[in-house]
């Protein structure tokens, strides 16, 4: 109760302080004549008097400053006062005000722009209710197959578990929900799910309703589907009386029950956009001739479940676990599975496999030094000003004032730069935010996703990093200059710690510099070649003849068989030149331990397989070099040989020759080993991805296919496209009308090849931006700092002028040792950089990774030497110029000078 | 002799009991006040006072208004509250116990 009262009062005194301070003057005058009155009285003069009055009293205004410590918030009142200041004076100097804002809202806004992209993809929890208690199972194989396949469930799966996890005691889940993949339809993508799923995970329908309970129970008994909001203003124009028409799918009328609220974008495997959803009873209706509600290897549903409110999210993984590996038991599984774990929701499935942490960790990395480059800059150019003024600082703390105090006053200053810097930064990176996102979704559309449901806008997680940010940027920047120009006395020692200190932050700023030029232009310089990076095979007229063979069929065995004689079929018509069976470049890749050559020679690596008909090299104009092609008996049947690239014969047969001799795979990661008889050597293409040449590459007989998978039928066309694609339907017409409606042809050009070129051209422009940036903030940062260091130094200068010191030796004596933290700065990041890239070479040793440098050496002498150029030039004329200057001045007038 | 040093928190039981026992007094008197009963063993400078009697202010265990010295001076006069009685109470209380445990401590060896 007292010291309530008593913050009252505080507080009044902090807003109304004249009443009080009136008070105050009033009673120490008072309190002071009342000594001296008995001074006097005690036969004092009255001048006596009054000095012992004030000698009994105690200083003044120290008992002015206790009484108002005592009475108000003193450090508010104080905070608001160094504001002010601070105000002030930044206001006098706009110039550096202004730069140092720019620089730390660059710093600050690569950062904000980032997080609000890593924010969004997998921070945002999806937008359902309660979404910390919804988990999304995951499965781990024994492949090592990572990916959207490892939210592949089938529904007996779901299930076996959704009834079993009932019968623990502790029930782990109040509910589970299965949702299929996204299936792309002419009329849009949708998803099927089980009747619970918008009740359970907590939506309610903008308009109409969700599911009924029952509306998956009967195969195809249920044509209706909730539509996606987006779909409905654009098909519907958010037109209400959308409710109950139709559209129909896969040849079905299905109702329109419903209407999905506007945030609420689906839960696909891996980002699409999702137009409709359906009870999953309609599988039928919507994949004709597939059955995944019954067969325990058709894996095509997620599995969402709700934690009860007091489970263990540990103990539920493990119940799950458990129930699926019982499960698994009862059939024959492909890919064993390892383990299932639970995870959180993100709009991104896949945020915590590794790869995408360590990229996401290795770009905060990369800008995290963004920042800390403008922080040097700033601290370097505050440091640079307090020095001027560190007059004013000197007097103030003869005045009394306390070296906190002080302290307190320039880090005001800095966390008000900072926050500054931190509000321009948050406002860049919106804008920043905005442009990557579209660009990022141009990049999906083409590589077959759809980001358009992303919400990019930064939310309350976003503020509180860009907060964190400025002010632990402000402190870090503004704490040294603080800490130097408060030391008690500024003797000489103290300015060697500062040149010392300021050594240092140059050392370090050189350093970051030349780490950041270096990612930077490696990327910019490796992204330029894959603008022009050939595959090495044919793409301009060769198409891919795609069409529902029934590839996700129950018999993939069928499905390769129709396919190769819809081939047969298409190999006599003149207007095809080639027709090949076998791996379709740039669309997954295919990797496997290899082991070739006799024990004591034996080598050992990863290699990548594909599957090629007898005709496919010439199809694809892939050459042969040595050996022979496969004769169309060998690439029907089941023979175990083998055609490998350059690369590969180089690699495990670096000694002989290798025709005839065996290579041995692991075909199924089982460890067993297939033997397979080389037969032939072909030229080295670029087949899993644009950026590098295969390191190894096996063909195998197109007859050995079991499963479909990166697999398809190519032909290269002789003449006009249309007349070509004429013959293709008419053909694929008189074999098989069944397959004319899916029929369909791509370009590889057009398609895979343009958009990896796309996204390279995305991640060149952001390596422009990132080297710009690193270019701005060196260049400025080391020119203002060396140009400093030097211009201290223009009384020296004077000196050694005066004292018979030619104008060349102080050239050389000031330009040296303005460069030696340059150097120091130069070499500690060219090893860094070295450093990195070893680090990123060995993310290679995967045959089918991306290089992002496309084969540009990671140590590439052009990028080194002209970064070595660029930091040297600038450090150069940055001590040049002031160096002139200095040598050009009068001495006398250079002595003075200060 | 050494002068003392106040002790910590004891300055406001200090003003709170010469205000309990001379009335309604002003800063000059409860400083010398101060000096006269310890002797000049306690001595502080006498602007340090105002920092407790603004505390005590505020937390309404006195109040002060101005008005006349005898010799028509003008002074701030401070006069102990019912609030302000409560808190002697307890002070004094605690400041008994703790005297006392510190008594006990020093004679026993």
């Amino acid at each position: 109760m007292r010291e309530l009262r008593r913050a009252f009062a505080k507080l009044r005194n902090l807003f109304f302080p004249g009443r009080a301070e009136h008070d105050l003057a009033r009673e120490v005058s008072a309190h002071l004549t009342l000594l001296q009155d008995d001074y006097q009285q005690r036969g004092m003069s009255a001048e006596e008097a009054r000095l012992a009055a004030r000698r009994a009293y105690g200083g003044v205004e120290q008992a002015k400053e206790l009484h108002r410590e005592e009475r108000s918030f003193l450090w508010i009142e104080q905070a608001a006062q160094d504001f002010r200041h601070a105000l002030r004076g930044l206001a006098r100097t706009p110039s550096f005000a202004l730069l140092a804002v720019i620089a730390l809202a660059l710093g600050i806004g690569v950062n904000a722009a980032l997080f609000t992209t890593y924010n969004a993809v997998a921070l945002k929890p999806l937008p359902v209710a309660d979404p910390d208690r919804v988990v999304r199972m995951e499965r781990w194989m024994a492949s090592h197959n990572l990916g959207p396949n490892q939210y592949g469930f089938s529904y007996p799966e779901y299930l076996y578990t959704r009834e079993h996890s009932r019968s623990f005691s502790n029930r782990p889940f109040s509910s589970m929900v299965a949702a299929s993949w996204a299936i792309a339809l002419p009329a849009g993508t949708g998803q099927m799910v089980s009747a619970n799923y918008f009740a359970d995970l907590g939506i309610q329908p903008l308009l109409g309703r969700g599911f009924l309970p029952d509306e998956d129970q009967t195969p195809g008994g249920s044509p209706v589907v909730v539509i996606a909001y987006q779909f409905w203003k654009r098909q519907f124009a958010s037109d209400s009386r959308a409710i109950g028409q139709t559209i129909k799918l896969q040849g079905t009328a299905f109702t329109i029950i419903g209407v999905a609220p506007p945030e609420f974008t689906g839960t696909p495997e891996s980002p699409s956009r999702v137009d409709f959803w359906a009870p999953l009873s309609m599988q039928a209706q919507l994949t004709p001739g597939q059955n995944w509600l019954s067969e325990p290897d058709q894996k095509h549903f997620q599995i969402f479940a709700r934690l009860e409110p007091q489970a263990d999210r540990r103990a539920a993984q493990a119940q799950t676990d458990l129930l699926i590996r019982q499960f698994a038991t009862t059939y024959v599984e492909l890919d064993k599975t390892t383990a299932v774990t639970l995870q959180r929701t993100s709009y991104f499935p896949n945020t915590d496999d590794i790869r995408f942490r360590a990229l996401a960790a290795a770009l905060m990395l990369i800008v995290g030094l963004v920042l800390f480059v403008a922080c040097a800059n700033v601290g370097n150019m505050l440091l640079a000003r307090g020095a001027a003024r560190r007059h004013e600082i000197n007097t103030r703390l003869a005045l009394g004032a306390s070296r906190g105090r002080v302290m307190r006053q320039l880090l005001t200053e800095s966390l008000l730069l900072s926050s500054l810097g931190g509000f321009a930064g948050l406002v860049c990176s919106m804008w920043a935010t905005k442009l990557l996102g579209v660009t990022l979704q141009q990049t999906a559309l083409l590589a077959g996703g759809d980001l358009t449901s992303i919400d990019w806008s930064p939310d309350g997680r976003v503020l509180v990093y860009v907060v964190v940010i400025s002010l632990a940027a402000g402190v870090f920047f503004g704490l040294s200059p603080a800490l130097r120009f408060t030391k008690p006395e500024s003797t000489t020692r103290g300015q060697i710690a500062g040149s010392r200190l300021r050594n240092f932050l140059v050392a370090s700023q050189v350093t970051v510099s030349v780490l950041l030029l270096a990612i930077a232009g490696l990327l910019a310089r490796g992204l330029i070649r894959s603008q022009t990076a050939e595959p090495g095979f044919r793409t301009s007229d060769v198409f891919l003849v795609a069409a529902d063979f029934g590839n996700f069929g129950t018999d993939p065995a069928k499905a390769i068989a129709r396919e190769t004689r819809l081939a047969e079929r298409l190999r006599g018509r003149p207007e095809i030149a080639s027709v090949g069976l076998g791996g379709l470049p740039f669309s997954g890749t295919w990797s496997m331990e290899m082991s070739a050559g006799q024990p004591p020679h034996r080598s050992q690596g990863r290699t990548l397989a594909s599957y090629a008909s007898d005709t496919y090299f010439d199809t694809l104009e892939i050459s042969l070099l040595r050996g022979r092609g496969f004769t169309p008996q060998e690439a029907g049947g089941s023979q175990p040989l083998a055609i490998i690239s350059e690369s590969t014969a180089k690699r495990f047969f670096p000694a002989g020759n290798p025709l005839g001799q065996y290579v041995s795979l692991d075909m199924d990661y089982s460890g067993a080993l297939t033997d397979f008889q080389v037969i032939g050597v072909v030229r080295d293409v670029r087949f899993a991805n644009l950026t590098r040449v295969d390191p190894a590459h096996v063909y195998l007989p197109f007859g050995l296919a079991r499963k479909h998978i990166f697999a398809g039928l190519l032909i290269r066309i002789r003449g006009d496209q249309q007349q070509a694609f004429q013959a293709v339907e008419t053909t694929t017409d008189a074999f098989d009308r069944d397959l004319t409606p899916s029929l369909h042809l791509l370009n590889l050009d057009q398609t895979v090849i343009e958009s990896q070129r796309a996204i390279s051209r995305m991640f060149a422009t952001l390596a422009a931006i990132l080297a710009a940036l690193a270019l701005t903030l060196a260049g400025v940062g080391i020119y203002g700092v060396v140009s400093y260091l030097v211009s201290q130094r223009t009384r020296e200068i004077g000196v050694r002028i005066t004292m018979g010191a030619t104008a060349w030796n102080v050239w050389t004596n000031v330009i040296v040792g303005g460069m030696r933290p340059v150097f120091f700065g130069l070499v500690l990041g060219l090893l860094l950089a070295g450093g990195l890239s070893t680090v990123l070479h060995q993310t290679l040793v995967f045959p089918g990774s991306t290089d992002f440098l496309y084969g540009v050496p990671f140590y590439d002498p052009l990028t080194f030497t002209t970064l070595i150029c660029f930091v040297l030039g600038v450090a150069a004329v940055s001590s040049a110029v002031p160096a002139r200057r200095a040598v050009r001045v009068d001495p006398m007038v250079a002595l003075r000078y200060e | 002799m050494p002068r003392l040093q106040v002790l910590q928190g004891t300055l406001d039981l200090i003003v709170l009991r010469t205000l309990h026992t001379m009335g309604p007094q002003h800063a000059y008197t409860i400083a010398t006040r101060l000096e006269q009963l310890s002797e000049d063993l306690l001595r502080l400078n006498q602007g340090t006072l105002y920092p407790a009697l603004v505390r005590l202010e505020q937390q309404g265990s006195i109040k002060g208004s101005w008005g006349k010295t005898e010799k028509n001076r003008e002074a701030k006069f401070y006069a102990i509250t019912k609030a302000g009685q409560k808190l002697l109470e307890e002070e004094t209380l605690r400041w008994r116990q703790m005297s006392g445990l510190v008594d006990k401590l020093l004679c026993e060896s």
